[in-house]
């Protein structure tokens, strides 16, 4: 049986340019309701623009977008926007802010007080909704940001790095929120720097990389089939490594991460080698606070994927 | 540890240019412009706008006119009225700076100069008498002698005929060109122009003056929000919306317009109350003149805060704004004290339209048909800043 919802978000063949400077080359995005999209890339890989071309502000060169089976100016009303930073009012409490965006979002005003009651209820600040914002904790004006995006019910509700800054048990509390809306069939497009976030949340990631999307698929099926029958060694180091040390690693294969404090390698599946790393380390001189085996996850695809960027064998 | 942060804040200065160049532009610009007034005040560039009329034109009104049109320091406008009530409409209307009037004889009749003036505009009438008084005594010096002479024939008993017969040669012969000593008499009477009224002119002029000062304060000001709501995203959150950006700017033009009409209530709810300014008779010229005003300084405003990029711009330009417009405009020291290069360049800022309109308003009790062209440029002003801040945000939204 096929679906009569229109997909939330479908862009073909989208090619933007700044000038003489290509960002997107043919980009292709597709989300499903219900879909949580972790959109992934390193920093000026275009994930900005991308979300500003969805939101009719950078006009592309050529391609197309829907959004929930519209598309042009009117199809913008099916959005919800999160902005990274708090798009709110500080001095406004929470629901004088939900009943001015309620408002411009195109809601008469006893459809926006329904809104903010299912808002209210969705992101969990039903009870505050009398607080001014400004008094709120990091987690709960976060919560309210998104209330803001969804009053209007839209098809598609693209989060911009929706938990910088946030503690961890307020960051989950905003995946609760982001799980929950995806639920009711709104698509979520998430763009983040968090892999662990994008990991637990997201039911498809894409890396963006040279102007596309690619790879994309579900985060266990991507890193399985980057990683098929390998580990991941990874060495948390008490020191950075010195030059020579530097040296050695690498040429074994191990990648620097967090300021040279942990270097990580992926080593095929029973490879004893490991067993014989802590004393050749103790040779060579470097302290080790941690040795572990684990298995790969979206950090060592993108850890991977950027060396490739960078032409790293 | 105080020199190291006297380096981070010279360096935050240096690097900020746009602040930079105000900092160091902005003194030397309004010292200029206060220079260029002050100096207009001790006489050396003021001009006064002088409306004459003349009820009979004889040789001797006729070398008057032609000796005053060839003084520097007067402007007179073209044209030659031939009724007292004509030259003081046009000094009522603001036309003219101050009016002279030539109503009879000079050598005869009892004050034969008029000179009419605004009473908040008292100094232009005295300075226009001294200056005829001394164009007569240095281009016409036969008037005052002539008018002198009965008191001393009254005071040596009678001239005989030859000495009368004389003293009328002699007249003639300094007409014609020959020089004597200057003489003062009773030749100007001055007069005051406008409507009767209990309160004063100087109060209703600066209550228009620090109206629209404070308009345009408070309109640079509140606009400056605009730069907030972008920096926080709001902008982009609503950008996607079936309203757009355009409500923000449109909002906070009506918001700023009912704000400005409250304060200049204040304002004038003082000058009605405790200065007698007759507010209450003209209220509905008053109304009009306030929203225009207050509709012209809200679109400044908001010109001003779509153009700027942070709020620290928006704050130096805005005090720039607010200073050289207020400066120029007359609302710290009246434009007809100006050199006229000044006065010409007023004309751009809301705050000339303004003190004219309110004083047109309360004082000369103009009809509203004769406030249109103040309250068309208000009007026009905020309008024209309005959709300025529309395109703008739109334009900033797709560059961003």
């Amino acid at each position: 049986m096929t679906s009569t919802i229109p997909p939330p978000l479908v862009v073909e063949g989208l090619y933007v340019r700044y000038g003489d400077r290509p960002v997107l080359e043919g980009l292709d995005l597709t989300l499903a309701p219900g879909d949580i999209y972790g959109l992934l890339g390193p920093n000026g890989a275009g994930k900005t623009t991308l979300i500003r071309t969805i939101c009719g502000r950078v006009r592309p060169h050529n391609g197309s977008i829907r959004i929930a089976g519209e598309r042009g100016r009117s199809s913008l009303r099916h959005i919800g926007l999160v902005p990274q930073e708090l798009a709110l009012y500080p001095y406004l409490s929470v629901r004088e802010n939900l009943e001015v965006f309620g408002r411009l979002s195109g809601l008469s005003a006893t459809a926006t007080e329904g809104a903010i009651s299912w808002a209210g209820q969705a992101t969990g600040i039903a009870s505050r909704l009398g607080d001014r914002v400004d008094i709120l904790s990091g987690g709960l004006k976060r919560r309210v940001n998104i209330a803001a995006a969804i009053l209007h019910r839209p098809a598609l509700l693209i989060l911009d790095e929706p938990t910088v800054g946030v503690a961890l048990d307020a960051r989950n509390g905003v995946h609760d929120v982001v799980v929950q809306l995806s639920h009711s069939g709104m698509g979520i497009l998430l763009a983040t720097h968090d892999l662990d976030q994008a990991d637990a949340l997201c039911t498809r990631v894409g890396f963006l990389r040279h102007g596309v999307i690619s790879p994309q698929g579900e985060p266990r099926r991507l890193v399985e089939e980057a990683f098929r029958q390998q580990k991941q060694i990874v060495l948390e180091l008490r020191q950075p490594a010195s030059a020579a040390q530097a040296g050695v690693l690498s040429k074994a294969g191990f990648t620097p991460t967090n300021g040279g404090y942990t270097w990580m390698m992926m080593a095929p599946l029973g490879d004893q080698s490991v067993e014989r790393l802590e004393p050749a380390l103790a040779r060579l001189g470097v302290e080790t606070r941690e040795i572990r085996l684990r298995e790969p996850g979206l950090e060592s695809l993108f850890v991977e994927l950027s060396r490739e960027a960078e032409g790293v064998a | 540890m105080i020199l190291v942060m006297l380096r981070v804040m010279a360096l935050n200065v240096i690097r900020d240019r746009g602040a930079l160049a105000m900092a160091f532009l902005l003194p030397p610009v309004i010292f200029m412009i206060f220079a260029a007034i002050f100096l207009g005040i001790s006489g050396d560039e003021m001009r006064l706008r002088v409306a004459l009329g003349v009820a009979e034109q004889t040789a001797q009104t006729k070398r008057l006119e032609a000796a005053l049109r060839g003084e520097d320091t007067l402007r007179l406008l073209p044209g030659r009225e031939n009724s007292a009530e004509a030259v003081a409409s046009l000094v009522a209307a603001g036309e003219a700076d101050v009016g002279l009037f030539v109503a009879g004889d000079l050598r005869e009749a009892q004050q034969p100069l008029r000179v009419f003036v605004d009473p908040g505009k008292a100094v232009a009438g005295a300075m226009l008498s001294g200056q005829v008084q001394r164009v007569l005594g240095h281009s016409l010096p036969e008037i005052g002698l002539g008018r002198t002479a009965p008191l001393v024939e009254s005071l040596v008993g009678g001239f005989t005929p030859g000495q009368a017969a004389q003293l009328s040669a002699a007249l003639d012969a300094i007409a014609e060109g020959e020089t004597a000593e200057a003489a003062d008499g009773e030749l100007v009477g001055i007069e005051t122009v406008g409507a009767p009224s209990g309160s004063s002119v100087i109060v209703t002029y600066y209550a228009g003056a620090i109206a629209i000062l404070f308009l345009l304060f408070s309109g640079m000001q509140g606009a400056a929000t605009l730069i907030e709501e972008r920096h926080a995203g709001i902008l982009d959150r609503l950008a996607v919306g079936p309203s757009g950006t355009d409500v923000v700017v449109l909002g906070k033009f009506l918001c700023l317009i009912l704000q400005g009409v409250l304060q200049v209530s204040l304002i004038f709810l003082i000058a009605a109350l405790v200065y007698g300014v007759s507010v209450v008779t003209r209220l509905g010229p008053w109304i009009l003149t306030t929203l225009a005003a207050a509709a012209a300084a809200a679109g400044l405003g908001l010109a001003v805060a779509s153009a700027c990029t942070t709020k620290q711009q928006a704050q130096t330009i805005s005090t720039f704004v607010v200073l050289v417009c207020s400066a120029i405009g007359g609302s710290m020291v009246p434009r007809f004290m100006m050199p006229p290069w000044m006065q010409d360049i007023g004309w751009y800022t809301p705050n000339a339209w303004a003190i004219e309109a309110y004083h047109g308003a309360l004082w000369r009790s103009d009809a509203l048909t004769a406030l249109l062209p103040q309250l068309a440029w208000l009007t026009t002003m905020g309008l024209g800043g309005v959709l300025l801040a529309l395109f703008v945000s739109r334009l900033r939204l797709r560059l961003s």
